[in-house]
């Protein structure tokens, strides 16, 4: 009987073993990946001085609490993934304007928006470079007040936050 | 009678080796998408989902490869049914909570959408394919 136990235990270690090799591996082919993922929430303790001139300044970052906060107000929240991605679903209240169409589409937004709304753009979490893109496009056409929801649809899913669009 | 318990244990091995070689590696290039998937079960913290996606790939892989290759095979048994014990107290979890979501199990973000109760049968399944070459392999070795 001891001598099953012994093996079992053995066994059981070996796993252990395994499992936490694979790991290091895993986080080891994917550090970068981790490193933007984890550390995206000290991004938002970074601030830009006020005085820098327009084409200076940078779309400072948002969290999810602020995001959720803002829904309701004059904040446009603006989805920065393709039309399809949009079409299955995206956060209430927001509208989409794909990163690749944002030269097509500008015309269209600067007319039903004012330069002075506050826009929040969010694409498909910390490994998506899109939003920063669009941002910057959308700073450089006059908004002034552009921030970025680094997480995006993810962390806003993985929250239980409902969706707007896409299957019931 | 023993040819047919080799085949069985064989048979078993090899088809829990083929099951986590092939989850591991199609999660293990696409972290992102599975990262969502797992995102999806509303379980973790935000980043945590992350983590999980980025190791749990490589975990699936090496038990899967050493199945394939006959080494180590109780420590790889014991590995897959632990990860299987998990997948299905998740997938208990997303059905009490009344969540429509894909399982995430093979093709992470993929178009196919497999409900959490016919994952949560394929992994009794799975759970009943790691018994057989448990104890397969504890026969031979006895």
């Amino acid at each position: 009987m001891s001598d099953v136990l012994n093996g079992l235990r053995r066994d059981l270690l070996r796993a252990l073993l395994i499992a936490l090799l694979a790991a290091l591996v895993g986080l080891a082919v994917n550090s970068r990946l981790l490193w933007r993922a984890l550390s995206g929430r000290s991004l938002s303790s970074g601030s830009v001085a006020v005085s820098e001139p327009a084409d200076m300044v940078l779309p400072l970052p948002v969290e999810l609490d602020e995001v959720r906060e803002l829904q309701g107000t004059s904040t446009l929240l603006i989805d920065a993934r393709s039309r399809e991605a949009f079409a299955e679903g995206h956060l209430p209240g927001a509208r989409s304007l794909p990163r690749g169409e944002v030269t097509s589409e500008l015309p269209s937004l600067q007319a039903e928006v004012p330069l002075d709304i506050p826009l929040i753009v969010y694409c498909s979490g910390y490994d998506c470079n899109d939003s920063f893109v669009l941002a910057e496009q959308l700073i450089a056409a006059g908004y002034r007040q552009v921030r970025i929801f680094e997480g995006g649809l993810p962390e806003w899913q993985a929250a239980g936050l409902p969706l707007e669009g896409g299957q019931p | 009678m023993k040819t047919f318990l080799a085949i069985l244990y064989h048979g078993s091995r090899l088809a829990l080796a083929a099951i986590f070689c092939y989850a591991g590696s199609v999660k293990a290039l696409d972290v992102v998408a599975f990262a969502g998937s797992v995102a999806n079960y509303q379980l973790l913290p935000y980043q945590l989902n992350f983590l999980v996606a980025a190791t749990l790939p490589y975990v699936e892989l090496a038990a899967g490869l050493l199945l394939l290759f006959g080494r180590q095979v109780r420590p790889a048994t014991l590995l897959v049914a632990g990860m299987n014990g998990v997948f299905i107290l998740a997938l208990l979890s997303v059905i009490l909570r009344g969540l429509d979501i894909d399982c995430g199990c093979f093709r992470p973000g993929g178009e196919g959408h497999t409900s959490a109760q016919m994952a949560l049968l394929r992994d009794v399944g799975i759970m009943l394919l790691a018994a057989l070459t448990w104890f397969g392999h504890g026969r031979r070795n006895s």
